[in-house]
């Protein structure tokens, strides 16, 4: 049972940074093309819209479903209302993390420290054996580096979670 | 035709084979790649754009610079750093996004103005460089062998944002690249049906995942005469190659080799398979053995 006194209104404009999501009238189209509505537990933007515009603050923050996301965009495609499903899975995601910093993806730092998610830099081996040279990577060039890095270091993310950034 | 390449992360460091397909193969048809030094993650779905905006548009602006500085556009085979760039470039149309974002560049010493657009693979194969010029490069062609394609998602929605089909629809185009190799290409119910390998779905929950993609692949095998699936995209590469694997080890049979299309067109042109399909989960010896 949802309780209204502890609803959170407005929740929707906290979340939502740019499009309007109140045109969504549930009619689960998201749904029906999205790969990850059949993920464990379900990806069900439909059902994540509604918490967002019933303000659930608690139960959005708890809920894990917006990380199954494939990001294949089908949803987007398909929504009759222009409420951009996908863009509203990214953006409670975000909102997540700026609730909950242990939501803040660990590939993070690692794109931070080294300007990529995979490690391009250690694979030269692999790379020789089909005769390939090494790549001119961000993280073989320390003056670059330190510009990536300072630039990251302005944003909202590396600024109040710095602990979690090194260089 | 001469366009700054952005590898990504996943082509370089786990599957470079492709990488050395494309830096053959490409050339042979009149497309000159461009280095992007410098170059970071696109950055990747998962990173950045589920964390916080203006550090994804930050990131994506410092790519996007490094190919406008040398007067080109971006050419991405990975669907993933395709689309991330395509929608990092939309969300920079707007003007207050792009004033923070300058901000953060002018601390990178890099600017931003928005001149470099980012084209798929699929599209730069099809329309700047064409059918036609690629049947002339053909030297040894996939005559009689049956395939299906895997057309990657995040070169098809959102079509207002990475679409590159005018038609709309339905996408052909890499079917019809497919056919210029000579290969027979034959469509299936679950043609149109993503793999299910990017973003957080397989990590979160593999056993559905690895099921979303086993229909598929019945669908290939009960449907088709498939001898193998080709891709654009080296997430549905990676995936549809290795969940195969995964699915083997549960009970199935599952054996349908996976090729990136300029891999299959370096084999086409006469490279050699150690360089331009060495990297392989699920056998692909009984293509390779026709070259």
């Amino acid at each position: 049972m949802i309780n209204l006194a502890e609803l959170k209104q407005d929740l929707y404009k906290e979340v939502t940074e740019h499009n309007d999501i109140r045109y969504c009238f549930n009619c689960s189209t998201c749904i029906s093309g999205c790969p990850a509505s059949e993920a464990n537990p379900p990806l069900l933007i439909r059902n994540l819209v509604r918490k967002v515009l019933l303000g659930q603050e608690d139960a959005l923050l708890d809920d894990d479903s917006p990380w199954a996301c494939v990001t294949c965009s089908k949803c987007e495609e398909m929504c009759p209302m222009g409420v951009k499903p996908f863009e509203l899975c990214l953006a409670i995601r975000r909102w997540q993390c700026r609730n909950d910093e242990t939501r803040i993806p660990q590939s993070l730092p690692e794109l931070f420290e080294r300007g990529y998610t995979q490690p391009v830099e250690k694979a030269q081996a692999l790379r020789a054996s089909v005769g390939l040279g090494e790549l001119s990577l961000v993280v073989h060039d320390p003056e670059l580096l330190k510009r990536f890095q300072a630039m990251l270091k302005e944003t909202k993310i590396v600024k109040e979670n710095s602990y979690m950034f090194k260089e | 035709m001469k366009y700054g390449f952005f590898p990504g992360c996943n082509m370089p460091a786990i599957r470079p084979d492709v990488e050395k397909a494309i830096r053959l193969s490409m050339p042979r048809l009149g497309v000159e790649l461009e280095e992007m030094e410098g170059y970071v993650c696109c950055p990747a779905y998962g990173t950045f754009h589920s964390s916080d905006e203006e550090a994804t548009l930050a990131v994506s602006g410092w790519n996007l610079s490094i190919a406008e500085q040398k007067g080109l556009d971006v050419l991405v085979e990975c669907g993933s750093c395709y689309s991330s760039l395509r929608m990092g470039k939309s969300l920079l149309e707007d003007h207050e996004r792009k004033s923070r974002v300058d901000e953060l560049l002018k601390k990178a010493e890099k600017k931003y103005e928005g001149k470099a657009t980012v084209r798929h693979m699929i599209e730069v194969l099809y329309r700047d460089v064409g059918v036609e010029k690629i049947k002339q490069e053909v030297k040894r062609p996939l005559e009689g062998v049956s395939a299906v394609i895997q057309y990657p998602c995040h070169t098809v929605y959102p079509s207002d944002i990475v679409g590159f089909d005018p038609r709309g629809g339905k996408p052909y185009m890499l079917g019809e690249l497919v056919e210029a190799l000579g290969a027979k290409v034959e469509h299936f119910s679950c043609e149109y049906q993503c793999c299910g390998g990017a973003g957080g779905f397989h990590r979160n929950s593999a056993i559905e995942a690895a099921a979303f993609a086993k229909r598929k692949l019945d669908a290939i095998k009960a449907e088709t005469g498939a001898k193998l699936i080709v891709v654009s995209c080296i997430t549905c590469l990676m995936f549809l190659d290795s969940v195969q694997k995964e699915l083997n080890s549960g009970g199935g049979s599952y054996s349908i080799p996976v090729f990136d299309y300029n891999q299959i067109l370096s084999l086409c042109m006469g490279f050699p398979a150690e360089q331009v399909a060495a990297i392989a989960t699920t056998p692909r010896d009984e293509i390779v053995k026709l070259f």
